[in-house]
């Protein structure tokens, strides 16, 4: 349809506007009459717009008299593909074009939206917005006449003779951006969601439009569209849209995280992708073609990703015979490696050394080549395996686990019933630790003065150790503060069951935060282990005392404001450095509803492979549960000591960045103190020499670590990927949550040391600049004009991209987020593995009241009902009962005109009755629906057990909490200074043009 | 004219061991990046010699200023203020944790140091050679002329 774009002849309808935004009091369906005729006439050839517009003229009224203004909204894309195939189709008396423009369309106007159920939405009411863009009509009378139209002239005669030169590549190409697209109607926005009104009664005729041709032979229904579309998907290169008009034809990952399976096919000897992810499974092969490609290039490692039942990796053990290694670069035998010279060599894949095979190794080949043993070893069939390590690769024996408990009993601690949830939470996984029977376990707590706890396990009760010197701390006991646990358990027993009591009478408000660590450091550093510290109140006293300094409001937009995300003091820092250089990993625990400063407690996880959880506000009876789950798992979960981590790549590539929580020791050894299955990194990769002359890169993980057991392991992925020399390839080979976990990691970088907006800006921009290359790809070929095109593998990374935007870390200004929840949001996003951090960043949205009642339904089913919904408000249906799930929390919204019996069911009340829903709580009760939620949040925990999601109950029209809560987290929709969905395409679409 | 002697000799010992404590950063460095060396250490033995680096030019810098070298004042003064700079800011001493990031950047840094020192090198060594060789001409002109007379 961009091909449709008029020549500036072809604007008859254009003045037709001015009559109607000279009048704003218009009301809505005639002035969307009247925008019809202007758009539509855009969408015409110059020789019929006459003849169209005279119909068009009277019909709409007609047609658009039924739908209410909700409908209005619904529609807002202002002319969507199958406008174009609709409002051709008619006038230009061709239906020959039909069939072609219509399964385009359907490749991505009709697939995603298959999904989303139109029907049931359109009577939903939208929450408030017809009158806001009622009254937003004045600025409109703005755009039609702005300089821009202009600009969009021009592309036009070319495109139009696409039309006719490439009709089949047509279908593949979004439309051109109609001339409402100007920046000063952009500008405008700001209040209201329904994009240019020219677009809303347009995207209605079209869908009745497709409606009709629907039944027709030629176009077959959608499901043959959506097919067609998924068969295309494969080989298509350019996959286009409609750039921001119809809402709703915009493509969703509403089926979460998809990895690329292109690959797997290609190299199905390749480790499984949940472990290693490229961001393109192709790579360029030379640096003039990387420097082409503008998303990161590099790969996402999750060495110690759990593997469902039946594919756990195997473990090899060697023997006396000693790990088969390639003698110059290291790499461990794996799948690729090739023997020759009748078994008795081996040649390296990574640096084509040819290695002799050792003796006990040494298998004859058969005639094809292959190992006569290679079933019986898994290590030259499996890309991931774990190799048992000798004595060579340890520099001390093997370490117990260890873990060390840093508790603050100080009042804040004692009133919120943290400590005792702790306590008690410790207590129920002492049996689960992993490890028994060398587990190793201390406790210090703190808040002006330290306590050591002597638990020897010849003591019938914990003996307590007071030091009161916070500039000279020393450990008052040489050992026994940390005891075997095995040995000790009665001791520890009585201890945990004494914590909550022994502090309960304590006033003290103070926080010797840093003498503590120091302690602890002291207590730890002969072994190492995993130190946990419980912090509810800012450090106060000694060492590494920290100052309020979040508040500053003034500090935002100025050249300093990333100091209020680093941390202020450089102990931390350098305390972090010592944790790591003796093996001690830090999980902080952070709970207090005053500033913390996150950012420097944080610091502590950052560099020793840890983890930030932060519960603002802690109240033992709200948040209690999501404590528990989380602390049972950070202590129950399968670790790895002492590890530190490698990746080897093919000559001519060397990794160059890391990002995730970890030390470098050397230029590539990630140190990882504690390291589990919860934790991804990213790596990027940069190419040495000007051209790559392999056709295949491999790449080698190797993590080397204590497992609980006391066994010294190595862990090895290994991946092949193509070379190659083609830009067009290495887009379509793109894997979107790689790029995004990458870009992810390093805009948060960036918020470290530039202002926030200077972070959001290195997204966009690399965004534009990758689709503008893209696009120049393909724009002289295909003639685009004004379209705007993406690889089929990206497109839902504009929409990732804008997430990222809105993401807590990165959103807004002072006033969006608090301070200590985006650096603790920042620190989570940093280790999240990727499907993890697709999840946070489009959150999942299904409505769940037709299946509560439907009695008929069983849980089973729900996942083939249950169907997400765009984020955005439109989705939100007053009647229904929704539940938003970020992999964080779960968000159950209860419409205003929900039947009362579900909420009755749910929660054995009225909602709409009960004042203050925020402290209901959720729990079964003895009712199918209630068994039934239950079920469901069971099931979506499931599917996300890194965290416990604890759920808020949420009543439609309740401010300010339903605002922030979940408006904010509506990220198709505008909301205070950011752009939504559509506005978010128009304006990378403008950006990409403009250098185009 | 003696005293003059006397500063430039202290001028060129100074500079000297300035030369070499920015090789010896540069030098720790690149063994970082060679892997011969780890973080820890490679941080602990810089940041021990940056304190006793820019106390020495400092003190370098105020010695010209004293004795009235305005040129050689001038030259040396931005590095000083720099100096003082990094020092109030913080930022003198090198973050061990995010070490491998800035390793290109500090060994810039002190390359361009290393520069600007020798240059410096340079001139005191010439200024020495200019003050030791007139004393020694004066020397045999008074001679001489003690001689003559």
């Amino acid at each position: 349809m961009a091909s449709e774009r008029p020549g500036p002849s072809t604007y008859p309808g254009r003045p037709a506007i001015s009559p109607f935004t000279a009048a704003p009091q218009t009301t809505m369906p005639f002035l969307s009459s009247g925008l019809v005729v202007g758009s539509e006439g855009s969408g015409y050839r110059a020789n019929t717009p006459a003849g169209f517009n005279g119909p068009s003229m009277s019909s709409p009224p007609s047609a658009y008299a039924s739908p209410n203004l909700g409908t209005y909204q619904r529609f807002p894309g202002p002319a969507s593909t199958q406008l174009i195939s609709s409002a051709n189709g008619p006038p230009t008396g061709q239906p020959v074009l039909l069939p072609p423009v219509l399964p385009s369309t359907g490749q991505h106007v009709l697939a995603p939206p298959g999904s989303f159920h139109p029907q049931p939405q359109i009577p939903s009411v939208p929450m408030g917005q017809p009158p806001q863009s009622l009254n937003l009509q004045p600025p409109r009378g703005s755009f039609p006449s702005s300089p821009l139209e202009s600009s969009f002239i021009a592309p036009r005669p070319a495109s139009q003779s696409s039309l006719h030169g490439y009709p089949t590549r047509q279908a593949n190409l979004v439309s051109q951006v109609p001339p409402v697209q100007s920046p000063p109607f952009l500008a405008h926005q700001g209040g209201y969601v329904s994009p240019p009104p020219l677009a809303a009664p347009v995207g209605l005729s079209s869908r009745e439009q497709m409606q009709h041709t629907g039944g027709g032979p030629p176009v077959g229904g959608i499901q043959n569209l959506v097919e067609e579309f998924q068969s295309l998907s494969v080989g298509s290169a350019p996959g286009s849209i409609d750039p921001g008009l119809d809402f709703k034809a915009l493509p969703r990952p509403l089926d979460g995280d998809v990895a690329p399976s292109s690959l797997a096919n290609m190299y199905p000897l390749n480790c499984h992708l949940r472990y290693l992810r490229l961001t393109t499974s192709a790579i360029p092969n030379s640096q003039s073609l990387l420097s082409r490609w503008h998303f990161p290039l590099g790969v996402v490692i999750h060495p110690l990703a759990k593997a469902p039942d039946g594919e756990e990796v195997p473990i090899v053990n060697f023997g006396p015979t000693g790990i088969i290694r390639c003698r110059r670069c290291r790499t461990y035998v794996n799948p690729y490696v090739t023997f020759t010279d009748g078994g008795r060599k081996w040649r390296c894949n990574i640096c084509s050394l040819l290695n002799d095979v050792p003796g006990e190794y040494f298998a004859h080949l058969d005639a094809t080549g292959r190992r006569i043993d290679i079933d019986q070893r898994p290590e030259l069939t499996k890309g991931s395996v774990e190799f048992v390590a000798p004595t060579e690769y340890m520099v001390r024996p093997p370490m117990p686990p260890l873990y060390f408990f840093l508790i603050d009993v100080s009042i804040s601690a004692v009133r919120s019933g943290m400590l005792e949830i702790v306590a008690k939470t410790i207590k129920s996984s002492l049996d689960e630790l992993p490890g028994f029977p060398r587990t190793q376990i201390g406790f210090l707590t703190f808040d002006s003065m330290l306590h050591f706890y002597n638990l020897k396990s010849s003591l019938s009760q914990p003996q307590m150790m007071v030091v009161s010197d916070l500039d000279d701390i020393f450990v008052p006991l040489p050992d026994d503060l940390l005891v075997n646990l095995s040995e000790s358990r009665n001791v520890v027993d009585v201890f945990l069951d004494s914590l909550p009591s022994m502090f309960q009478e304590n006033l003290n408000v103070e926080s010797a935060f840093g003498p503590a660590l120091k302690a602890a450091f002291m207590v730890m550093s002969q072994l190492g282990g995993k130190l946990l510290i419980f912090q509810s109140t800012l450090p106060s006293l000694g060492i590494g005392r920290l100052k309020l300094r979040g508040d500053d409001p003034r500090a935002y937009g100025t050249d300093k404001e990333y100091a209020i995300r680093i941390p202020e003091d450089p102990l931390y820092k350098q305390m972090a450095a010592d944790f790591s250089k003796f093996q001690i990993g830090v999980n902080v625990y952070a709970f207090s509803d005053n500033y913390t400063d996150i950012a420097s407690l944080g610091t502590l996880a950052k560099y020793t492979g840890g983890q930030v959880y932060y519960y603002p506000g802690f109240q033992s009876s709200i948040h209690g549960e999501k404590l528990k789950y989380e602390l049972t798992r950070d202590l129950t979960r399968e670790t790895a000591w002492e590890a530190v981590m490698r990746i080897r790549c093919g000559k001519g590539v060397r990794f160059t960045t890391y990002h995730g929580h970890f030390m470098l020791r050397s230029t590539d050894l990630l140190a990882l103190p504690a390291v589990d299955c919860d934790k991804a990194f990213a790596m990027q990769l940069s190419l040495e020499d000007t051209l790559l002359t392999t056709q295949t890169l491999y790449f080698q993980v190797a993590l080397l670590y204590t497992s609980s057991s006391g066994e010294r392991r190595i862990r090895v992925h290994t991946a092949a990927a193509p070379v190659v020399t083609d830009l067009g390839e290495m887009y379509r080979q793109a894997d979107t949550g790689a790029i995004i976990s990458l870009f992810s990691r390093l805009a948060i970088e960036k918020t470290l040391s530039y202002k926030l907006e200077d972070a959001r800006n290195f997204i966009q921009q690399r965004i534009v600049k990758a689709l503008r290359e893209y696009r120049n790809l393909y724009a002289v070929q295909h003639r685009l004009g004004g379209r705007m095109i993406y690889p089929e593998s990206l497109q839902f990374l504009l929409l990732y991209g804008l997430a990222l935007y809105k993401s807590v870390p990165l959103r807004g200004g002072y006033a969006d987020a608090q301070l200590d929840e985006r650096c603790a949001a920042g620190y989570t996003m940093m280790t999240l593995p990727v499907a993890a951090l697709l999840k946070l960043l489009y959150p999942r949205l299904i409505r769940i009241d037709e299946y509560l009642q439907n009695a008929s339904m069983k849980i089973d089913d729900f996942g083939k009902f249950s169907k997400s919904l765009p984020l955005a408000m439109q989705s939100l249906d007053s009647r229904g009962l929704y539940i938003y799930d970020d992999g964080f929390r779960f968000i159950l919204w209860f419409g205003k005109m929900l039947s009362s019996d579900i909420a009755v069911n749910l929660l054995g009340m009225d909602l709409s009755t009960f004042p203050d829903p925020s402290k209901v709580s959720l729990s079964e009760r003895d009712n199918e629906m209630s068994k039934k939620l239950i079920g469901i949040l069971k099931r979506f925990r499931e599917s996300n057990p890194y965290y416990y999601q604890l759920p808020q109950l949420l009543r439609q029209g309740e401010q300010p909490r339903e605002a922030f809560l979940l408006f904010a987290n509506l990220l198709e929709d505008q909301s205070c200074g950011t752009s939504g969905y559509v506005d978010w395409m128009l304006q990378l679409h403008r950006q990409i043009q403009q250098s185009a | 004219m003696a005293w003059e002697l006397l500063l430039w000799l202290i001028s060129f010992f100074v500079s000297i061991a300035l030369l070499a404590l920015v090789i010896y950063q540069l030098i720790c460095l690149s063994d970082l990046e060679f892997d011969a060396l780890n973080p820890y250490d490679t941080s602990s033995r810089i940041n021990l010699v940056v304190i006793p680096e820019f106390v020495m030019q400092g003190a370098l810098c105020t010695l010209f200023l004293l004795t009235w070298h305005w040129f050689l004042f001038l030259i040396t003064v931005p590095v000083t203020f720099y100096h003082v700079r990094l020092y109030l800011r913080r930022k003198h001493l090198l973050d061990v944790t995010e070490i491998f990031r800035l390793v290109n950047e500090e060994k810039k840094y002190r390359m361009v140091k290393l520069g600007f020192y020798l240059v410096l090198f340079f001139i005191v060594i010439y200024r020495l050679v200019v003050v030791a060789v007139t004393l020694l001409i004066d020397e045999d002109v008074d001679m001489h002329e003690s001689y003559t007379f």
